[in-house]
């Protein structure tokens, strides 16, 4: 009984979640590493979920689940989604990041203060997409950019007004150490940058360039 | 959340869409909005149909995996069905001639009514398509009963066409009679009107035969008893009700429908009644069976849900037009789906609504006035806030929390004064700028003062001392100008046009609109008209319209808290603030989960 509690809390945590804004390229990733072809698609309205085998010889398998990128449907999904996360990969449009930034890091900052998220501390990895076209920027720029940005985030969120209920909407946490300013590694959890393209370099006939996220989900599997 | 009209329409284009719960699927079509097409709604339900006959499978079996490997060669049958459903909306068109001579065969049949003794009149009305001028010729024996033909020529084919074409039918007649020597010179009166008034002479044309006589009487009960017969059946569940507690809707269907489909119904709803009640062995094996079938949803089952949360919501200070859109579009996502086990439908449609709830509530964009400060900041340029609302709310109040809150995270602020009309607004906002300035002393803010007051007195025009003040605060380096106006009422034009003019000629980065927690149904009028108010007067091809609320007074609702979903759903504009008192620590921001929770609770 004890042993099949266990298994059950292991694997219960199962899940890699694909986040992102709307358009980073979530769903096309999701398609190319179960099916490894092009399909075109639209804009999640809903949660898309399939069991993916690793590449490599270890027999590995875990669940990646799509979730939609829309501001309204975002937050109730990961809701239902957080706590069986293993691992989360955040999908980062690299070409529209310049002027997405603030809401890119909006979104990461909701994921990292959450509480369940904290608790779990699932290893994290943050996709940079769409590197086929030319003006992408490069992962050492997005990760520059989203700790300054989340440095200034943790100030505002904290001094938001306090919620209706008491509770502060940044969160009892406060990402990273105080006086210091924000880094990656100063948080919880296993935090990497890989670069992608979902599209590939052929466009829609050849394979998509993502040896680095299969290493990485290979590793954490 | 806004599924309940199932049609959108963007720049040209009119998209209509249909949903299937089921497995999952959106069907939209687009059509340009200048075009009516009437065929859409039956293409997309024929479309909808055959997709899912054809991959049924797929959907079922595989799942995601299906979705994504399976090779959707849908285009054939999509422009089979694209051309059956132009080619119908063709073909209606010449049967609107058909109709009169439809009724002309129906004249003729209807004087076989006559002629076939006992018989209901109404059985050949429907039979009169049949029945061709060849019945005509067969049973064809009378004369007599011309007129009631008349008196039946009104209630039976009901058309003007008839009296029109008097002259064709009275031939027609003649002819018909004179075939088979039936005398007939009053029939030539009876398709008139006023055959109503020749009463007097029918029974004189029926004596010619008794029979004759009983079948009109039968026919006239006919017509009577049908009248009658609907009203009798409604009784019977009105007397009924009397004895249970349910609506009348539920007690409707179980008595038209089918016993099995009644019996079904009851033991969905029967859940419902054991998880309040806890006890009843009826509801328990009621329970039971409801729970472990795998059921799906018709509109039927979730009305009755359906219509106590509307009232739920509405005596929670929702607004009624947005309960009753929210819970059509509940109805709509969850129509056909297939609940799992150990699910009743209330709770389903409880959760389904839950989730709309909270979508609704939030924000459609980042919802970070301190960020956006910061950003202005570094700009050199002055964060421009303008209040705007109705009389009494709280803007004054409110204004002046948020430019505590300000000043306390470091922002120095300017208060423009632009509430030249209500006595005694300008000495209340310099009351609040010498409170604030006591509390946060210049010498604790490195030297200078953290609030100032722009006024310019009574009387002045608003804009102007609005663009005044934000120059003077962009030469002074201030970084948060709050514009404080006058409360209007949405009816007042010209108010609603000085408003417009304030904010198109001085564009502020935030207009937040000011609404109390307590106004019920007033709120969808206020907002709407504001935001008209607003994009009509502007100039610019993008008006600047609300871009977020402030709910204030929210701590004299308890938890009817149905204004802040009726606010949000009008605009789509998140609740930046909510205002909970009098004092300057008063402000809130707004948490989704606790509202939905105050508006669902029992």
């Amino acid at each position: 009984v004890i042993w099949r509690f266990v298994q059950g809390r292991r694997s219960s945590r199962k899940a890699v979640l694909l986040l992102g804004l709307c358009d980073a390229g979530k769903t096309l990733l999701f398609a190319r590493l179960l099916t490894g072809k092009y399909r075109d698609t639209q804009t999640s309205i809903t949660d898309s979920s399939a069991v993916y085998r690793v590449s490599n010889d270890k027999s590995a398998n875990v669940t990646l689940i799509d979730l939609p990128g829309h501001e309204s449907l975002r937050l109730q999904f990961l809701e239902r989604f957080k706590a069986a996360a293993r691992a989360i990969v955040f999908v980062v449009d690299s070409v529209a990041f310049q002027r997405e930034v603030k809401d890119v890091a909006e979104f990461l900052y909701q994921v990292l203060v959450d509480s369940t998220v904290l608790k779990n501390a699932p290893a994290l990895l943050i996709a940079c997409n769409k590197q086929d076209v030319t003006m992408a920027k490069s992962a050492k720029l997005i990760q520059q950019q989203l700790e300054k940005e989340l440095n200034t985030l943790r100030v505002t969120r904290s001094a938001a007004p306090t919620s209706l209920d008491g509770s502060a909407t940044g969160g009892p946490a406060h990402l990273g150490k105080k006086g210091k300013d924000f880094d990656f590694s100063q948080l919880p959890m296993k935090v990497e940058f890989v670069e992608c393209s979902a599209r590939g370099s052929k466009g829609e006939e050849g394979d998509a360039d993502f040896e680095g996220l299969e290493k990485w989900l290979a590793k954490i599997a | 959340e806004r599924g309940g009209n199932n049609s959108f329409t963007h720049e040209a284009l009119t998209l209509k869409y249909k949903l299937d719960n089921q497995f999952e699927l959106v069907f939209v079509v687009g059509f340009q909005k200048i075009l009516t097409l009437t065929y859409v709604d039956k293409l997309i339900d024929d479309v909808h149909k055959e997709f899912r006959d054809k991959y049924r499978n797929e959907f079922q079996q595989k799942g995601t995996l299906g979705l994504l490997n399976g090779t959707f060669d849908f285009k054939d049958d999509f422009m089979r069905l694209l051309r059956d459903a132009e080619e119908s909306s063709k073909v209606r068109a010449p049967t609107v001639m058909k109709t009169f001579e439809q009724s002309l065969k129906s004249q003729k049949t209807v004087k076989c009514m006559i002629e076939t003794r006992g018989e209901k009149p109404k059985e050949k009305v429907k039979n009169k398509k049949n029945k061709g001028s060849k019945k005509e010729g067969t049973e064809a024996v009378a004369a007599p009963g011309k007129a009631s033909v008349g008196d039946k020529q009104p209630s039976v084919a009901g058309d003007r066409e008839e009296l029109t074409k008097d002259e064709i039918l009275q031939k027609n007649r003649e002819e018909f009679f004179k075939r088979h020597m039936k005398a007939g010179e009053k029939s030539s009166k009876s398709p008139k009107p006023e055959a109503q008034k020749e009463k007097g002479k029918k029974p004189r044309v029926w004596d010619l035969g008794n029979s004759n006589a009983k079948v009109l009487d039968y026919s006239n009960s006919a017509t009577n008893g049908s009248a009658e017969a609907c009203p009798m059946e409604e009784f019977d569940p009105d007397i009924a009700l009397g004895d249970r507690n349910r609506e009348p809707g539920r007690l409707y269907d179980l008595e038209y429908e089918s016993n099995d489909e009644a019996e079904e119904e009851k033991v969905v709803q029967n859940p419902s009644k054991p998880s309040a009640k806890k006890g009843g062995l009826g509801g328990m094996f009621g329970m039971l069976k409801g729970l472990v079938g795998s059921k799906s949803l018709t509109r039927e089952d979730m009305d009755p849900v359906l219509e106590k949360m509307k009232d739920h919501l509405i005596a929670k200070n929702v607004a009624a037009e947005i309960a009753v859109q929210l819970c059509e579009s509940v109805a709509k996502k969850l129509e056909g789906k297939v609940m799992g086990t150990f699910t009743t439908v209330t709770s389903t449609v409880k959760q389904a609504l839950q989730e709309a709830l909270v979508q609704i509530l939030q924000p459609q964009r980042r919802v970070d006035v301190l960020r956006d400060v910061m950003d202005a900041q570094r700009h050199r340029r002055p964060y421009v806030v303008t209040f705007c609302g109705v009389n009494g709310v709280g803007k004054s109040t409110n204004l002046a929390k948020i430019s505590f809150w300000l000043i306390e995270n470091g922002f120095s602020v300017l208060i423009a004064a632009c509430d030249t009309f209500r006595a005694g607004a300008v000495e209340q906002l310099r009351t609040h700028t010498r409170r604030l300035n006591a509390l946060h002393p210049p010498e604790s803010h490195g030297g200078r003062t953290m609030v100032q007051l722009y006024e310019k007195g009574y009387g002045k025009d608003a804009a102007g001392i609005a663009m005044e003040a934000i120059s003077y605060a962009r030469n002074q380096g201030f970084d948060v100008v709050l514009v404080d106006t006058a409360g209007r009422m949405q009816d007042n034009a010209p108010l609603m046009t000085a408003l417009a003019k304030l904010i198109a000629v001085n564009a502020p980065d935030l207009v937040l609109f000011v609404g109390e927690a307590l106004v019920g149904n007033e709120a969808v009028d206020q907002l709407v008209k504001f935001n008209k108010a607003l994009a009509d007067h502007s100039m610019a091809q993008t008006p600047r319209l609300i871009d977020g609320i402030v709910l204030t007074k929210f701590d004299t609702i308890d938890d009817k808290v149905g204004a802040a979903i009726s606010m949000t759903y009008i605009t789509s504009k998140p609740i930046v603030f909510v205002g909970t008192g009098q004092t300057y620590c008063d402000l809130r921001s707004l948490n989704a989960k606790a509202v939905v929770a105050a508006l669902m609770k029992a």
